[in-house]
Order: C-alpha cells, then structure tokens, then sequence
C-alpha cells in the first residue's frame, strides 16, 4: 500500500509539470498580454512603442516562451509563486488569504451533499417506486440541470432581500471574530454549491443502493434472519459505497472548480473569484497559481479516492 | 443415523399443505406454484426435482418467506412442528420478528452460486458470526471461536486463517463449505438447499454432497434439496417429490419414485440421465418441447403437449392427486398403466 502510493505521488510529479505547460502554452496562444490590460486603450494608442518594450522587458514578457516557463517553474521550486503582475502583490500572499475561504467552502458544501446525497439515495432506493421516490427523483433532475447561478440569484432575492434572514454576499466583517459570527454568510453559497451534488450523488447512491440490494447476498443476509435495517443498510450500504466514494472523490475538483461561479454570485473572497479576475487581466503568474492548485487536486484526489476503494472494497488490490 | 420417534406426528419437521405462490407483473398473474403439498420428515432428505422455472426455488423461498415483493403466497399452509409447537409460517409477518427468530437457527438456507451469496465486504468469520450474534448467547471472541470451529467442521483447511478472509479469496467449493458452516452455525432443524452445486465442478459437487450426508447423520437435520439431477436423487433423497409448472407430478420415497415411475414425466427424466456403463452409443431421449409459457397455461395436464401418452382426458382437466401407496402419488390419468410398468 505504502509503495504504491509512494509510486503514485512521484508519478504525480513530472503529470503536474507537463499539465501546467499545456496551460502555460494555451495562456500565452490567447490574444494580447498583461501589458495590454495594464493600459488603458488610450494610453496604449498614445504610447511610444519603445516604452511598452520596456516595460515587456521589465515585466521578463519579451523572453521566449521556454525560458518563461522555466523561470516560473525554477520560482515555484524554490516556493515562491512569484508577484502579481497588475500589483506587484506576492502570490502566495494572496493564496493564503484566498484559499481557506474556498476550501471552507468546498468543504461544508462536501459534507451536505456527501450526507443529504447518501441519506436521500436511500431512502428513494428503500421506497422503489413510492410516492418519496418519484419525487425525489424529479427533485433530483431538477437538481442536476438548473445551473448553480440561478439557485444563487433565487436564494439572494428570496432569503437576503426579501426575508432579510441572511447577508446577501461576502464572507467576513471586521468586527466578525469567530466561525460562528461567519456562519450566516457561509449558509446560502456552501448550499447552493452542494445542490448540484447532493442530487448527483443521490441518483447514484439510488443506483448503486438498488443493484446492491438486488444481490444475491442481501437474500442471504435475510435468510440468516437479521433485523431490515441491519440487511439494508450494512450489507445493502456497505457494498453501495464504493461507487458512491468514487462519483464523491472525482466531484471534488468540479466542487472547487464549481466555486468559481458561487463565488461571483455571492462576492465570496476566494480562489475561484481570484481566477476570474486574474484570467481577465490575463494575469498570468496568478492563473498559473490557481491552475496548479486544481490541477495538484485533482491529482492527489484520484490517488486518495485509489486509496479509499481499496480500504472499503476488500476485492481491489493496488499496484499492479 | 439418528433415532427418530416412529409416531408419524412427531416425524415431520415441515409439513406444507395446498400451498399456491403466485407472481404478479404487469397486472399479469403468473401462478409460479399452483397446489403444492409435501412433508420434510425429521433427519431425512427431500428431494424436490424439476427443471428450470417449474417452481422450485419459489417453494424454498415460500417456506423462508423470502418472495420478492411481488409475490405472495395465495393458499395454502406452511407448518413449521418446532419443539414449541406447532407454527405456521405462511401466516408470520415477512421479515417480522418471529419470521427472523425462526430463519438461519431453526431453518437456514443455502444458495446456488456461493460466491454471489456471499457478501464480498466482509469476511467469512463475520458473515458466519453475524448469524451467531443473532441468535444465540455468544459474544465477542466466542463468535469468532465457534466459526472457526464450524470451518473446521466443514473441512475447511487452516481455519484460523481463513476466518479472516474474504469470499474472493475463497474457491468455489471452499466457499461453498463457508456457506454451509454458515447455514450450519445455529445448528438448524432444517436445511433448505437450493442447487448448491449447480455453480461448481463434478468433484467439488460430490464433497459438497457428502458434506451434506454428514451433517444429516450427525446432527440429524432434515434436508429439502432442490436439483435438477436425477443423480444426485438416486444418491441422498429419502423422499422425492417432481415438479412441473407449479406442480408436484409425483412424490414418494427414492424407491418408489425411481424403480416405479409412474407419472410420464418422471419416466422422460430418469430417460434423458446417462447411465455409467451403458457405453457411448446409449439412447438418451430428451424431452421434447419446452416449458408451456406460464401465462398462457394448457387447461389441462401441464405436460400433456409434451407427453407420449396423452389421451384426450388429459387436456381438459387437471389430472386428480391419487394415491398409489400411502407415501406414493402421481398426478396422470394414465398412471394405472405406468404403475403397472407399462414402458414405451
């Protein structure tokens, strides 16, 4: 086991290189550079060109796209993420101020949707074709195909505007001291991001709960005269979690990536706001950053959900 | 083997009486098990024989009250005569709590493919100690001791090791053993087994059957073991009883049901077995046609359309149950002519 994973982290390695390349190389394929943004259109029609050399220059963007590269990644070893080019601010400054706040959200949005999904999924497989089933099902569709916005703008004009129970955005004030104080801002954006995957999450633990239960074992289990709840849910559930785990594992990057639009929808100060606003001004050493973060997620994701279908499913055997 | 009272109320474990099992799909009936009546006797084997569909397996699953939900049973009566009295099963509440009292420590069951009816999370000493936790006083570390012994019992090689392990990594017929010390573990009054060699090889089937040899003398449980092969029948039963399409044909002790078939199913199953030493060149009938569609029934006798000696009785009625002794019956107008030994 511990080899394996050891093996699995440094093949990771030379996988986060080669990923963060093609984004470097897509970055640099897109129209226009941070020069340009700097700028005002008028400002950059009145400027003289040996000027904007300069500050390409001062900037290291007249380097080939190589050398470019390979500065960055030379920073990035010796831990420094490098300066925002719009600000000069330290990146990793700002990741260490943006990153909790998306991890805190992804985080909360996880556990509902891990929980509601389970429970739900169940609950509808339990009760084939009853009533709850049918509609949690259509609940469910409805779950999965309305874009997470929408919920967003809805959940502001009805909870902050016109209920006035919640804060419409943002995710701390000065004089806010503990979690708890930041909970009511936590409450609308961790919810709307954990629509789209609780309802994915309990259609899937419905499929795999109902072909669990339709095992032959499950007979079994009733033959040896054990109480329902405990056929149902130990050897019903137990077998049912190992798809469950994996849909959950690989939702998580989409979870984080998915922030980006709750993000925006409820001013929440994090990474994925962060990516937009730097995508825009084609801030480059900041998208790298938040690239590589997504890009590391999803990698370390894939080996600890590996991991952890190994630990519940007694049948998967890591390495070869 | 054991000794048995020789009053003939006391020597029934199970009696069922007129039992009828109907499935419902699309608001269509389909009567899986249409008048059954047949007793277990206490340490005897009973052989139920029939092929696919006829409604074995819905029998065994009638007396375990383990239908789907789209079944129920219709008519008729399952009596359990337990050491508390007589109980009838059909009338418990499904997977009620006198139902789950009764299941794994006084009538288990065994499956057909045992790798299927394993659980592959867990492994064999929980899935043989969940039984015990159930039923009986023993907690914690006997749980564990009792399965290793109930392994060893069954032939299991290095119990201590295998009690940890999971089904996969079990063989066919290995695991198997584990399902039967399982079913075992309670030390039942009746062991249902359906088709539990079905999934496994010749050799492997022949230890699993004198497994089962051994357990009926020594602990004296009665066996209802449904298979398709008659050879197997010859072997264990002490009682056979034939089905088709819901019905049992004919019923008797092995030697009446073998050395005097008297329902022209039963002759058309003991002609298409094999017989060792007959040479390669042995006739082997088949039966010709298939099973009728169980919704679109003949009115009359079941078989009548595949039958050699049908007469024009056979299609307008069901034939009447009678009595050839008072343990052999048969279902077939014609069965004076059979009985007789009339052969084709």
């Amino acid at each position: 086991m511990l080899a394996y994973v050891i093996r699995r982290v440094l093949i990771m390695i030379p996988m986060a290189v080669a990923i963060s390349f093609l984004i470097y190389l897509g970055l640099d394929a897109t129209p226009g550079d941070a020069v340009s943004f700097m700028l005002s259109p008028e400002q950059m029609s009145g400027a003289n060109p040996e000027r904007l050399a300069e500050l390409r220059e001062a900037l290291g963007l007249n380097q080939p796209l190589f050398v470019r590269y390979f500065i960055w990644l030379w920073g990035l070893l010796q831990g420094n993420f490098g300066y925002t080019l719009t600000g000069g601010v330290p990146i990793s400054d700002l990741l260490a101020r943006r990153l909790p706040a998306t991890l805190e959200l992804a985080a909360v949005a996880l556990v509902l949707s891990t929980v509601f999904g389970s429970i739900l999924g169940i609950i509808s497989a339990l009760r084939r074709g009853s009533a709850t089933d049918n509609t949690l099902t259509v609940v469910g569709m409805v779950g999965v195909s309305i874009p997470e916005f929408f919920f967003g703008l809805v959940a502001i004009t009805v909870f902050a505007l016109n209920l006035g129970w919640l804060p419409v955005g943002g995710r701390s004030m000065p004089q806010y001291i503990t979690f708890w104080d930041r909970l009511p801002h936590l409450v609308m954006p961790s919810l709307v991001l954990s629509i789209m995957m609780t309802a994915g999450v309990m259609r899937y633990a419905r499929a795999a709960m109902l072909d669990a239960l339709n095992k032959d074992f499950i007979k079994t289990a009733r033959s040896k005269g054990l109480p329902e709840w405990r056929v149902n849910l130990l050897h019903g559930f137990r077998v049912a979690l190992t798809p469950v785990v994996v849909l959950i594992g690989f939702r998580l990057p989409a979870l984080i990536g998915g922030s980006v639009i709750v993000e925006q929808v409820f001013q929440w100060p994090g990474v994925g706001s962060l990516f937009v606003l730097s995508v825009r001004n084609q801030d480059y050493p900041v998208v790298m950053a938040v690239a590589l973060i997504s890009v590391v997620t999803v990698l370390v994701v894939s080996v600890v959900i590996d991991v952890l279908t190994a630990i519940i499913d007694p049948r998967v055997r890591l390495g070869n | 083997m054991t000794t048995t009272t020789q009053l003939p109320v006391n020597d029934v474990a199970l009696s069922v009486r007129d039992l009828k099992t109907f499935f419902y799909t699309n608001k269509r009936c389909n009567k899986a098990v249409n008048g059954v009546s047949f007793e277990i006797r206490k340490g005897k084997t009973l052989c139920i024989v029939g092929e696919s569909g006829c409604g074995k397996s819905v029998t065994a699953s009638a007396i375990m009250q383990l239908l789907p939900t789209l079944s129920r049973i219709e008519q008729g009566e399952i009596v359990y005569h337990s050491e508390r009295g007589d109980i009838r099963l059909d009338t418990l509440e499904r997977n009620g709590k006198a139902m789950r009292s009764i299941r794994g420590s006084e009538i288990a069951m065994i499956f057909q493919d045992p790798m299927t009816a394993l659980n592959p999370v867990f492994t064999i000493g929980f899935q043989i100690a969940e039984n015990l936790r159930y039923h009986t006083a023993m907690r914690g570390r006997q749980l564990m001791d009792k399965a290793i012994d109930l392994l060893r019992s069954m032939g299991i090689p290095a119990p201590e090791r295998r009690v940890e392990q999971f089904p996969h990594q079990f063989s066919g017929g290995m695991r198997q053993r584990a399902m039967i010390a399982m079913a075992m573990a309670c030390n039942p009054k009746i062991l249902i087994a359906d088709e539990p060699t079905t999934a496994l090889d010749v050799t492997i089937q022949a230890q699993i059957f004198e497994l089962m040899a051994t357990l009926k003398r020594e602990h004296g449980t009665a066996i209802m073991l449904i298979t398709h092969d008659m050879g197997v029948v010859a072997e264990l039963a002490d009682d056979v009883a034939v089905m088709y399409m819901g019905n049992i044909v004919e019923a008797g002790t092995v030697d009446e049901v073998l050395r005097r078939p008297s329902h022209p199913y039963t002759r058309a199953l003991l002609d298409s077995v094999p017989v060792l030493g007959r040479g390669k060149n042995q006739d082997i009938r088949a039966i010709p046609g298939s099973t009728p569609d169980p919704f679109n029934r003949p009115k009359g006798c079941q078989f009548a359309d595949r039958c050699a000696y049908k007469l024009d009785a056979c299609e307008t009625a069901l034939p009447a149950e009678t009595h050839l002794s008072p343990t052999h019956r048969v279902m077939c107008v014609r069965h004076e002519e059979f009985a007789n030994g009339v052969r084709s």
